[in-house]
């Protein structure tokens, strides 16, 4: 049996992961000295309530290998299972780091490890069209593989309402060219070969919506579209009945950003991500 | 309604008929009637100004021909060649495209360009000559405006060309034939009235063209006449009531009532690194290598000027070292004029003289830092910005090189080299921010030898601030300029001002001191108060604006624009409301609608 591994970054709902057989580890998040796990000991919810409450910047660390070791453990037990672990850009986080050093005690030919380059809906959605290989019989390697080639497939946009989050947690990357603009605007930043892009500047929301739009319609035709929000809801109204207008025969995942990726976005964030089709 | 004759005293003919024919005309001579026609022109720039048909504040015809001329006539006094037409002829062109500023001044540019041309390889001119020149100068001015326009200076210098040429078949003598230019040129400038809509609303002459015919007039003079053109007679009456010419508030008479747009130095905003020494002077031939100087000299300085032939070569060039950069250059051929200024000194004065407030932003170092000796980056952007808000909106949004100017000071070619040259990029996007100032941006490109220079039109200072947010570092020059243009069609500029004249436009009566709202460069409210103005131009916006920025100019204090806001966020529920420091002058509100 092939078991597929990612972790909390990819934003997906517990229970979806639960009724796909995925298995997610999660990410630390840090309140100065409280710390949580990544949707098991805080979700989405509270996070951004606490954010609103607090004055600490949160901070994330990635998961220590001793938790990958441990399931790698179990999920290999029996000599006949393979494991495919699908994972946030390694130039994002050190996740894929504690992986592979985690996967050094077992077999290499039984873990597949795959830097997505990819975070949250579009990584989501390369481990859903892994599953799909899964089941459709491919062998482990045959997955890692095709996860591999499909990450230049994946289109993420995410609007912001500040740069503060991400220039205050380091992951700016080239949207740096970004910050300090006097005038207030909406940030529409990609996630580009694993690494932060600046791609424009709107000065409303509404603006940035309608050059997701464009860019997700450029994208067609589609296998997968994933639509998420932090703590945005009437935002993420908008802007899914906005790109269903514009595309169809694709269902849309949809999905709140979690605490980790959140630490990022901060709140107001409104991500899309899409799979083209193979 | 008042309406503005111009009448010039034709010269006697018959004195013309009682002296010897002049049949010959040389450098000195059409130096003396390029000094005659800036003095004149500088006695008639007032009204000049004056005939600006659109009754906001801004870049005065004029002024910006006036210095365009002395620009010229500066060159021309240093022409290698003092005694040949030609040399003479070729610095004055020079030194007009260097000084260009405004559209008018930029089309006198190519017109002296054209003259130039036309007297190539001519040491001498005779009748023929000159109406040759003449008529090469009508062409070239019309080959460098897109969508040439009857009723304009352009039509001016063409019916001019045409009198010369007419003249030259009949006479040998210049003073006859530059009698017959300056007399048909008056009456192509009566004429402008009936051929364009807005000068017959107003029923005025078109400046430019009407400033054409005083430097045409004032040369005539000097080369026909023993004396001199310049403390003349009212040779121009007008009837009516004298220009008014007020300014938005009284005591502000200084600031606006000769609005002189500032210069060179004073349109820079200093860099933090110093400014070095500006380090001019001559190399005698013969036998220069222009080009292997250039590429020397441009590496001991930046923004250097090195122009020429083998027998002379001028050079004009800021650096750091300027005794390295004499040991090199005297290598290369003897130097003479040597002229070394320290610019820090020299920045100081000029900004001192500059408006206080101005200057102060300035010396902040408000203007990004430059940095000379870096690799040049693939591609920057230089954009103009008048006062010290906008210069730092545009900063922080990633523009690389701001040249102050705008609305009533627009600045020179030179100006915009300069600015173009500081950004130290290999494709250098200029955003000239203001209807007057494109013109003059397009000429630059051929002048900026380094790198390549697109110029993205943008008419006013919201449609510059949407042109940089659309700026993407990552994508080429084309790809750029596309995103910039249609960013800049999804904004409206509203620009609030006050009446300067007394005029009727687009069937507004309009008072000196109403308050103006010109939303995309037409007159669309007139009223008593900025409010007021204000709120009408969003009621009539059909598609009601989402997001509208606020820029409030130098002589509002930030507690009025906050009570502004206020109102208008209670009155236009569902837009948002941002309020910036512009810092402009004249204009107290500069609003984006998006």
């Amino acid at each position: 049996m092939i078991h597929l591994v990612t972790d909390s970054t990819s934003d997906i709902a517990l229970a979806d992961a639960e009724a796909l057989g995925v298995h997610v580890v999660p990410l630390i998040v840090r309140f100065g000295e409280e710390q949580y796990r990544d949707g098991v000991d805080i979700d989405a919810d509270q996070f951004y309530t606490k954010l609103e409450q607090t004055t600490v910047h949160p901070t994330t660390s990635q998961p220590s290998p001793d938790v990958f070791a441990t399931l790698y453990r179990t999920l290999l037990a029996d000599p006949a299972d393979q494991v495919v672990g699908l994972h946030i850009s390694a130039k994002l986080s050190g996740t894929l780091q504690s992986a592979t050093l985690a996967a050094q005690d077992f077999d290499q030919s039984r873990i597949h490890l795959v830097d997505t380059e990819s975070v949250s809906g579009g990584l989501q959605l390369l481990v859903r069209a892994a599953l799909d290989d899964i089941k459709a019989g491919d062998s482990a390697e045959v997955v890692a593989e095709k996860a591999t080639l499909r990450r230049s497939k994946v289109t993420i946009l995410v609007l912001l309402d500040n740069l503060i989050y991400l220039h205050r947690g380091g992951r700016i990357g080239r949207a740096q060219a970004f910050v300090g603009g006097l005038l207030n605007v909406k940030p529409l930043i990609a996630v580009r070969d694993g690494e932060v892009v600046p791609v424009a500047r709107p000065r409303s929301r509404s603006k940035g919506i309608e050059l997701i739009v464009e860019q997700v319609r450029s994208c067609a035709p589609l296998r997968g579209l994933a639509e998420f929000h932090a703590a945005a809801a009437e935002s993420m109204t908008d802007l899914e009945t906005r790109i269903g207008a514009a595309v169809s025969n694709v269902t849309a995942v949809l999905g709140r950003i979690g605490p980790v990726v959140g630490a990022y976005s901060g709140p107001g964030g409104l991500g899309v991500a899409c799979l083209g089709a193979d | 309604m008042r309406r503005l004759t111009v009448s010039a005293t034709k010269p006697a003919p018959e004195l013309a008929v009682l002296r010897e024919p002049l049949r010959e005309i040389a450098g000195e001579q059409i130096l003396a009637g390029l000094t005659a026609a800036l003095s004149w022109l500088e006695a008639n720039q007032q009204e000049i100004n004056d005939l600006n048909v659109f009754p906001v504040p801004d870049g005065d015809t004029g002024s910006n021909m006036y210095l365009t001329l002395r620009s010229a006539v500066e060159e021309a006094r240093d022409a290698p060649a003092p005694s040949a037409a030609d040399s003479v002829l070729a610095a004055a062109a020079h030194g007009s495209l260097m000084g260009a500023r405004g559209n008018s001044g930029v089309i006198l540019s190519q017109i002296l360009r054209g003259f130039a041309q036309g007297a190539a390889q001519c040491t001498n001119l005779d009748a023929r000559g000159v109406a040759l020149a003449i008529t090469e100068a009508s062409a070239v001015a019309y080959r460098a405006v897109m969508k040439p326009t009857e009723g304009t200076i352009l039509t001016v210098v063409r019916d001019a060309a045409a009198a010369a040429a007419a003249a030259a078949e009949t006479t040998d003598d210049i003073r006859v034939v530059l009698e017959r230019v300056v007399t048909e040129a008056h009456a192509a400038v009566e004429r402008t009235t009936d051929q364009l809509q807005v000068l017959r609303d107003a029923n005025v002459v078109d400046a430019g063209g009407f400033g054409l015919a005083v430097i045409l007039e004032g040369f005539a003079r000097a080369i026909g006449d023993t004396h001199p053109a310049t403390p003349a007679p009212a040779l121009l009456r007008r009837s009516g009531e004298p220009a008014l010419r007020l300014p938005p508030n009284p005591g502000d008479l200084e600031a606006t009532g000769s609005a002189v747009p500032r210069r060179g130095a004073a349109a820079v905003a200093p860099r933090e690194q110093g400014w070095g020494y500006c380090t001019e002077f001559l190399l005698n031939g013969p036998g220069l290598d222009v080009d292997a100087i250039r590429t020397e000299l441009a590496a001991l300085g930046e923004s250097a000027l090195v122009v020429g032939d083998p027998e002379l070569v001028r050079v004009h060039i800021h650096t750091g070292d300027p005794a390295g950069l004499i040991a090199a250059a005297s290598s290369r051929g003897r130097m003479s004029k040597l002229k070394v200024e320290d610019m820090s000194a020299q920045h100081h004065d000029v900004l001192e003289r500059a408006d206080a407030r101005e200057a102060h932003a300035e010396a902040e170092g408000t203007a990004p830092p430059e940095q000379p000796h870096a690799p040049p980056k693939a591609i920057g952007i230089a954009s103009v910005a008048p006062g010290e808000g906008f210069r730092e909106i545009m900063g922080s949004l990633g523009a690389d090189s701001i040249v102050s100017g705008g609305q009533t000071m627009n600045p020179s070619i030179e100006d915009l080299l300069n600015g173009v040259r500081a950004v130290n990029a290999e494709h250098v996007i200029l955003l000239p921010n203001n209807g007057n100032v494109i013109l003059t941006a397009e000429q630059v490109d051929p002048l900026a030898e380094d790198c390549e220079v697109r110029v993205v039109p943008t008419r006013n200072l919201p449609q510059g601030i949407s042109a940089l947010l659309a700026f993407d570092p990552a994508s080429s020059l084309d790809e750029n300029a596309a995103r910039m243009l249609a960013a800049i069609a999804t904004v409206h500029a509203v620009e609030v001002t006050h009446a300067v004249r007394d005029t009727s436009v687009n069937g507004h009566d309009i008072k000196t001191g109403d308050v103006l709202a010109v939303v995309d460069d037409e007159i669309a409210e007139v009223g008593n108060d900025y409010l007021g103005v204000i709120d009408a131009v969003l009621n009539a916006q059909s598609a009601k604006p989402e997001l509208v920025t606020v820029y409030r100019g130098d002589e509002v204090n930030a507690g009025d624009a906050d009570t502004l806001v206020a109102t208008l966020r209670e009155k236009h529920p569902g837009t948002e409301f941002e309020l910036q420091l512009g810092g402009q002058e004249h204009y107290p509100y500069v609003l984006s609608l998006e």
